[in-house]
Parts: structure tokens; C-alpha cells; sequence
């Protein structure tokens, strides 16, 4: 008897689940939480910054403690300019060789000097959300600025490792920082 | 099985919600996303997925939203953290069982300062050690942790870490008022003075009136004072270093109500009238850290700090304290290893005065040190897929010898979404100044009906009382099921031994009738409390490293955004303490006294809602199971002078927040707390038996201004 209730129950909430998640599904294309706006900025860069060597793979590297790992997931194996994609967790500075990208939370702060010695002038392109990363050398940061998410760039540091950035993305930068003369 | 349909349908349309958040997303083009709006709620905790404990982070933006005043308040959103308002200021905060007032097996620390009290083994909470819109998040983690955070991280630890100075430049001044002549004064002001420096200079003053007292008419004496400054400066000096000092004092005045003063009748009996000791609390403290990178690729650390604190409770106790620490760790990654090492130093001096013989203590001025030593490696077997911890520490202390702590952790990442951890850690705890020497009047029961003798229970120091230890296992599996729903869930069962508990040493008696009963007399001792030849017992005991016991919980942690404008957060944790028998009937009164003492079932539910982007509205549903605690003084008489219990009742309370941004510079507020039950009991105070106070709901209204 008791378990026929528990059915029946277990029905109706399902049905009232999948109504209330299917009502608010849309609200998703409007905005979007902060974790996968920054995941969406650290793919898009891929696609607006130029290596100066190509290979077969473009390899997006996740540095320490991090939190952008699920909301990368989904991508991996992606072309983005005819190169497969892939995403790696590193925690040391020896793990950042094949890196293209580097993401290095604001959490892992502690980390940047260490990681900017490493990191320079090798074509490493180096992605914060800590908006004093640009002055430990790393040349995009990601920040929150009048309800939204925007990056600065660091010309000069980009410059530094041999990256070239198109102009479209140094335009809709919030600010460009050392500007190379 | 019956249940599988209803977690399919709601797995399958979260899958399905995230990848069509994703895709979309993901056409989005660069112009497109410095366009897009985040009206979501706060960021997601910052993510425990690679440490292998049990973890919970609470961020600025939830301890804004809590609608908390005070920092023990705020701690109640974590799992697995016990906390119980004892009155105005004065809380028992724990994890993992074993609460009290001088709750002694939690470690906190305000950015590397530790609060724990040499003297009582426990945080003074009604001292605020910084204010709480300084704080930029606060990472528990749960469990032993000595091997990192050294002896007395024995069930877990709070970090508290405040915002760096280049985040707090402008100003502010946040002000509130609320029922119970409730008011709160915050304001702060910083600056950057060049590139690389930066400092900000804050204030908190505090006020509340005297709580209701519970069940009776008449109001408690709990008026609170407090007031904090806090000074921060930050220096990057380049090349991988940067120096940073805080400076931190802080005064808390609150008085407390007892009912012990004793008259007693020569007809038996034990009729108590109140004292309204006054306790004021101090605590400055400077303290710089400076961090380098060596050429090698070794970060270090080195922290260093002072500082001077009181404590003056009326006709009771009066203590001074200095205490000075010196820290030093680093860090070094190579190959597939991490590898983290300290060395650490404490010296604490103190002077105390007690009132004897009510209180005593062995030696009125000692030093007491600590010198601690670790190392801890994690190693990455497999990348990214399998990773192994483990690390030892050893602690040379003045009193309780050389102690050993150590830990070992094997985390297992599947895939980017799901972890899974095993832990086995183990850690002592040192005895305190006060266990070891001091001697005090602990309790009072009336016995022997229809005689009615006041039986007085007084604890006799012992200065050879050791350290207590710890040591379990933990498992715990984290899954983030889409971009929008996490959950995280650990059981852990820990072993205790050498806990510190009473055993009878001595009884007598103060008048000839009683005598005649076969108790021998004591007119010293019954001189020194002005009772002699009055029909009065007195019981002594001793502590000592007698209990033992287990203790197994489950916790559960979950994170829902629901839609981009309202998050849910879910907090649960089941505990149980079985502590074993003894032979020794002091011993088995402190185990049974020990494993009632806090709830078995605790649980918080968090509703963060963004109506618009200028409106939000919080509600926060905490209820907790009920549980026993002793009655220290208890003059219904008994037969057999067994320990009695006051019942705290389980509870349901709900609190609630409405803020209205006017503009980018100015937010108010409307905040209501323990608006459920209109008179509820929520600890009986152990150790001082301050009067219980009720909570009642309350009312708060706050406006926050930024320039």
C-alpha cells in the first residue's frame, strides 16, 4: 500500500521536476553564471591569439585548485582553427611544456611569481581572474566590471612571449596595458 | 528501486538544461561575451574538488547574504560544524561533536593568528577578531589536520582570510540597528599609495542589550560591548616577493549572570542568589609576513607575530598574556611531487590572579612553548587520475613532551567532474595552562532526601595531565553533475583516547551529624570555604586522561543553481559519539554526560535570490536535533547525586534578508533572525554556569555605503 504511494509520489515529482526545469531552461541564454563565462572567455581566446608554431593539438592548461575543469569538459576534442583541443590539469611549473593556454585561479595567487619566472618568454598565453595579475607579469586578466565579465590585456607581456593577439580582441579589451612602442 | 524514475527525470533534464546552456555559450563570440550579463547568484564557492578532506568554503558574498552580525553565526552554514549561542556573545562552536563552551579540539585562525586560548583550549568568540566585511572567505576543513595546522587541529580547522589591501581602497561605512537595542558601526577606509602598496584601516563597534533569560520573567545582564580596529598593509616588493603586516586590537565588556552564590540552611537545602560578574577582554596583536621565490623555484614563507592580550572577569579571574609566533614553510614542486614544509615556534607568558578558593591556580606566572616541525608531499602517481598524500609532524612542547601527528590521503579524479578521497590522519591535542593548573568549584547537587545535604563538587588541578589523541579514517566523493548542480558527500570515523575527564579523589564532610555517617571531617578545607560545622559535602575530583570513545558522522554538501538568478544551498551532517564504559563511575558519568551532549542531526538550507539586479532576498532554514546537557548546579534534591540534564530541545528557525541597491554606492537592507520559534533554548552553559538565555526573533535594518 505504502509502496504504491511512494510511486505514485515519486511520479508526480518527477513530472513537476522535469515541468520546472523545462519553464526555466530559457532564462539560460540570457545570462550566465560566472564559471562558464570564464570558460567561454578562455576558449574564445584560443580562437584570437596567434602561436608562433602550430602543431596538430592546442592545449589549454588548468593550473592547481581549479574550478573551470567541469565547465571545460564539454569542449575537449573541439577544432578551434583546425586543432584539436585538449585540456590538461598541471601543478607544477615542469607540467606547463606543450601549454598554449594557461588559466591560474585567483586562488592560486600565491603561485604567480613562480609561475611567471617559468613561463617567460615562452609562447605561453597566461589567463587570471585576480585583476592584479597583469602587474605579476601575465598578460590577460579576467574581471568583474559593471555587472559583467570583461579582460585586460598586457601588450607588452604579450609581446614578451612571442603572442600575437588580433586587433578585434585588443579593441574589446576594458584596458590594454603597456602598450609596445 | 521504486525511486529510480524520479532521479533519472530530474539527472537527465539537468544534463540536458547544462548542454543547452553550453552550446549556447559557446556560439557566443568575444564581442558577444563582454557583453553578457552575470545577474547570477554569487560565484560558486571556489571549488574543493582536488583536496582530499573534507572541505567548505564560505565566501564575502555568503556571509553578506547570511545576515549574520557575529563571525559564529555565519559558521552554522557548513556541515559538519556545531554551533550553540550560549548568550549576547558568548558561543560553543565545534566540529564534529564533543561541543562546549571551551570547546578544545577546533583550531582558528585569522590569516595564519591562531584564536585558540592557551589558557581555556578554546576560542573566546565574544572577542570579534576582525570585522566581518573584512573577511574575503573562510575555508573549513573538517577532520584532523595537525600534520599542516599543528597540535589541537584535532577535529578540523577555520581558516579566516581577509581581503588583501588593493581591494579595499575607497571607503565605507556600513551601519545597522535592529530590536534588542541592537546597533553595529562598520567603517573603513584604504588607499593605494603607489603601484605596489597598499593599506586600509577598518573599524567595528558592536552593541546589544540584555537577552530575555529562559523560561522566567527577568532579563539576563548580557549586555555587549565590543569594538575592533584592523590595520592591513600590502607591499609587493617584485620578482616573487611581498610583504604584508596586519594590525589587530580588539575589547569585548559583557557581564554574565550566575546563580551560585550559595546560602546555606541548617535544616538542609541549598538556596543560590545571583552574581553579576563584569568580563572584559583584550587583544592586540602586530604581525608581518614576508614571502620570496628563490632561484630554485622554492616559495617560502616566513610569518611572524605578537601579541598581548587580557582577560579581567570580576572577582574571579584576571589574566595577562603575551604571546609571540614564528612560522615558517615553503613549498616546492619537481617532477610529479609537491611538496610543502614548516617549522613553527610559539612562547605564551602569562601572569593570572585568581579569587581562591573558589578558584586556583598552581603557579601565577608561567611560559609555555611549542615548537613544531613538518613535512608533506603530495605525489602524483598517475596524472591527473590518481594522486598520494602523506606527511608527519612532530611537536616538542613544554609540558606535555614530544608529540607525533601524521596523515596520509590517496585522491582518485575519475574524470573533470567526479573525485573520490581516502583519509587517514591522526592528531593530539596539548593540555591547556588551565587543565593543568587550575583548580576550581565546579558544581553543586543536593542529596541524601529527606536530609537535603548540598553536595559540592570541586576539581582539583592536575599537573600531570597528558595529551589526548585521534586518529580515523575518512572517505568522501564530490560529483558535479552539470554546470549548475554540485554535491559533495563524506563519512569519517575517528578513535579518541586519553580524553580528559574527572575521577573522585576525596570526600568529606563539614559538620559532626554528617560525620557520624562514616565521612571524615575537613575543617581546613571546610574553613577555606567558610562552611564549616554547616551540613555540607563536598566531593573532590581530579582530572585525568581517562575517557575514550568513537565518533561517526556523514556529511553532505550540495550546490544548486536553480536558474541563473536563484541558488539553493544544502548543508546536512549526522553524528554520533559512543564513548566506552569504565570501571571508574566518574569516568562513566563524564561518557554519558559527553555523548549527549550535541545533536545527532543537523541541517541548513540557503535560498540565494536575485529578484532583479538591484533587489535580492535571502531566506536561510537551519534545524537541528535536539540533545542533554549536565546541569552543573542543581538543587532539586536526588537520591543518589547522579549527574541531571536540561533538555535542549530540536529546532526549526528560519532567517530572512530583503536588500534593495539604491544605486553602484548604497544598499539597504532588511534583516530578520530566528524568526520561528518565539523563545527557544539553544545550549545550558558547561564549565561557568551562566544563566541560560532565550533567542527570540529579531530584527535588523542596515545600510551599506561605499565611496
Amino acid at each position: 500500500m505504502t509502496l504504491g504511494i511512494v510511486t505514485r509520489l515519486a511520479r508526480r515529482l518527477a513530472f513537476l521536476a522535469a515541468a520546472l526545469v523545462a519553464a526555466t531552461t530559457p532564462a539560460f541564454a540570457e545570462v550566465s553564471t560566472e564559471p562558464q563565462l570564464k570558460a567561454a572567455y578562455l576558449i574564445n581566446f584560443l580562437k584570437y591569439v596567434e602561436w608562433p608554431e602550430t602543431g596538430t593539438t592546442i592545449t589549454l592548461c588548468l593550473f592547481g585548485r581549479n574550478s573551470l575543469g567541469p565547465y571545460l569538459a564539454a569542449h575537449e576534442g573541439r577544432q578551434i582553427g583546425g586543432r584539436e583541443l585538449r585540456i590538461r590539469k598541471v601543478s607544477s611549473v615542469e607540467q606547463l611544456a606543450d601549454c598554449q593556454e594557461l588559466f591560474i585561479p585567483d586562488t592560486e595567487a600565491t603561485h604567480f611569481a613562480a609561475i611567471m619566472r617559468w613561463v617567460d618568454k615562452q609562447p605561453i598565453l597566461t589567463v587570471s581572474d585576480a585583476a592584479m595579475f597583469l602587474r605579476e607579469g601575465g598578460t590577460i586578466a579576467l574581471v568583474r566590471s559593471d555587472g559583467g565579465l570583461r579582460f585586460d590585456v598586457n601588450a607588452e607581456a604579450l609581446d614578451h612571449a612571442g603572442l600575437r593577439a588580433s586587433p578585434l580582441m585588443i579593441r574589446l579589451a576594458r584596458q590594454v596595458t603597456g602598450a609596445p612602442r | 528501486m521504486k525511486r529510480a524514475p524520479l532521479w533519472i527525470a530530474i539527472l537527465t533534464a539537468f544534463t540536458a538544461a547544462s548542454h543547452a546552456a553550453a552550446e549556447r555559450l559557446d556560439d557566443l563570440s568575444l564581442e558577444d561575451l563582454v557583453k553578457t550579463e552575470i545577474t547570477s547568484v554569487s560565484r560558486k564557492s571556489q571549488s574543493a574538488m582536488d583536496i582530499p578532506a573534507a572541505a567548505f568554503v564560505i565566501t564575502a558574498e555568503d556571509i553578506r547574504r547570511s545576515g549574520a552580525q557575529a563571525l559564529p553565526d555565519v559558521l552554522r552554514m557548513a556541515p559538519g560544524i556545531e554551533v550553540a549561542q550560549i548568550d549576547n556573545g558568548r558561543y560553543a562552536v565545534t566540529a564534529r561533536g564533543f561541543n562546549g563552551r571551551f570547546a578544545n579540539k577546533l583550531q582558528v585562525l585569522v590569516d595564519g593568528r591562531s584564536l585558540y586560548h592557551p589558557m581555556f583550549a578554546g576560542v573566546l568568540w565574544e572577542l570579534d577578531p576582525i570585522p566581518l566585511e573584512d573577511i574575503e572567505r573562510i575555508e573549513i576543513i573538517r577532520g584532523a589536520g595537525a600534520v599542516m595546522w599543528g597540535a589541537n587541529a584535532v577535529n578540523g580547522v577555520i581558516n579566516i582570510i581577509s581581503k588583501p589591501a588593493r581591494s579595499q581602497h575607497g571607503g565605507a561605512i556600513s551601519l545597522s540597528a535592529g530590536s534588542k537595542g541592537a546597533g553595529n558601526l562598520y567603517a573603513r577606509i584604504g588607499q593605494a599609495v603607489s603601484d605596489s602598496t597598499s593599506w586600509k584601516l577598518s573599524v567595528q563597534g558592536r552593541h546589544i542589550d540584555p537577552s530575555p533569560q529562559f523560561n522566567q520573567s527577568t532579563d539576563s545582564v548580557d549586555r555587549l560591548n565590543n569594538a575592533v580596529v584592523d590595520f592591513r598593509l600590502d607591499h609587493a616588493i617584485g620578482d616573487g616577493r611581498d610583504l604584508s603586516i596586519w594590525a589587530n586590537a580588539s575589547r569585548s565588556k559583557i557581564t554574565e549572570l550566575w546563580n551560585t552564590n550559595p546560602t546555606f540552611s541548617p535544616t538542609g537545602g541549598l538556596a543560590l542568589s545571583a552574581l553579576t560578574p563584569l568580563q572584559e577582554l583584550h587583544s592586540e596583536s602586530l604581525v608581518a609576513r614576508y614571502r620570496w621565490l628563490s632561484d630554485s623555484g622554492i616559495e617560502s614563507s616566513i610569518q611572524a607575530s605578537g601579541t598581548s592580550s587580557g582577560i579581567d572577569i570580576t572577582r574571579f579571574i584576571a589574566e595577562s598574556r603575551t604571546t609571540v609566533d614564528l612560522d615558517y614553510q615553503a613549498r616546492y614542486t619537481f617532477e610529479r611531487h609537491d611538496i610543502l614544509w614548516g617549522l613553527s615556534h610559539r612562547s605564551s607568558s602569562d601572569e593570572i590572579s585568581t579569587n581562591e578558593p573558589y578558584i586556583a591556580i598552581a603557579s601565577s606566572s608561567y611560559t609555555q612553548s611549542n615548537t613544531g616541525l613538518f613535512v608533506h608531499d603530495d605525489w602524483t602517481l598517475i596524472p591527473e587520475r590518481l594522486k598520494l598524500g602523506a606527511g608527519v609532524r612532530a611537536d616538542m612542547t613544554s609540558r606535555n613532551g614530544t608529540n607525533y601527528s601524521n596523515n596520509a590521503t590517496l585522491l582518485w579524479t575519475p574524470s573533470r567532474t567526479d573525485s573520490a578521497w581516502f583519509k587517514f590522519a591522526s592528531a593530539p591535542r596539548t593540555s591547556s595552562r588551565g587543565e593543568r593548573d587550575i583548580s576550581i568549584l565546579a558544581g553543586a547537587a543536593v542529596v541524601q532526601p529527606p536530609f537535603n545535604i548540598p553536595l559540592i563538587t570541586y576539581v582539583n588541578a592536575n599537573q600531570n595531565l597528558g595529551p589526548e589523541h585521534a586518529k580515523g579514517i575518512e572517505l568522501g566523493y564530490r560529483k558535479q553533475f552539470s554546470s549548475t548542480l554540485s554535491a559533495d558527500v563524506n563519512a569519517y570515523s575517528y578513535r579518541y583516547t586519553n580524553l580528559r575527564s574527572g575521577s573522585q579523589s576525596d570526600q568529606f564532610a563539614c559538620n559532626a551529624m554528617l560525620a557520624g555517617f562514616g565521612f571524615p571531617l575537613n575543617d581546613a578545607k571546610c574553613g577555606a570555604f567558610g562552611v564549616t560545622g554547616v551540613p555540607v559535602m563536598f566531593v573532590e575530583t581530579q582530572t585525568i586522561n581517562g575517557l575514550s570513545g568513537r565518533s561517526d558522522g556523514i556529511e553532505l554538501s550540495s550546490d544548486w543553481l536553480v536558474v541563473s538568478n536563484w541558488r539553493l544551498q544544502l548543508s546536512y551532517s549526522w553524528s554520533r559519539l559512543v564513548m566506552d564504559g569504565s570501571s571508574n563511575p566518574s569516568v562513566n558519568a563524564d561518557a554519558e554526560i559527553t555523548q549527549r551532549s550535541g545533536p545527532r542531526h543537523y541541517g541548513s538550507l540557503r535560498s540565494q535570490w536575485n529578484i532583479t539586479t538591484s533587489q535580492q532576498f535571502d531566506l536561510w532554514l537551519r534545524a537541528s536535533g535536539g540533545f542533554d546537557r549536565q546541569n552543573l548546579i542543581d538543587t532539586t534534591p536526588s537520591a543518589t547525586g547522579a549527574p541531571t540534564f536540561t533538555h535542549v530541545p530540536g529546532y526549526l528557525t528560519a532567517d530572512l534578508r530583503y536588500a534593495y541597491r539604491v544605486n553602484k554606492d548604497l544598499e539597504l537592507a532588511l534583516i530578520g533572525r530566528n524568526l520561528i520559534n518565539r523563545h527557544r533554548l539553544e545550549y545550558v552553559s558547561d564549565f561557568i554556569p551562566t544563566a541560560a538565555t532565550a533567542l527570540t526573533p529579531s530584527w535588523l535594518i542596515s545600510s551599506r555605503w561605499s565611496f
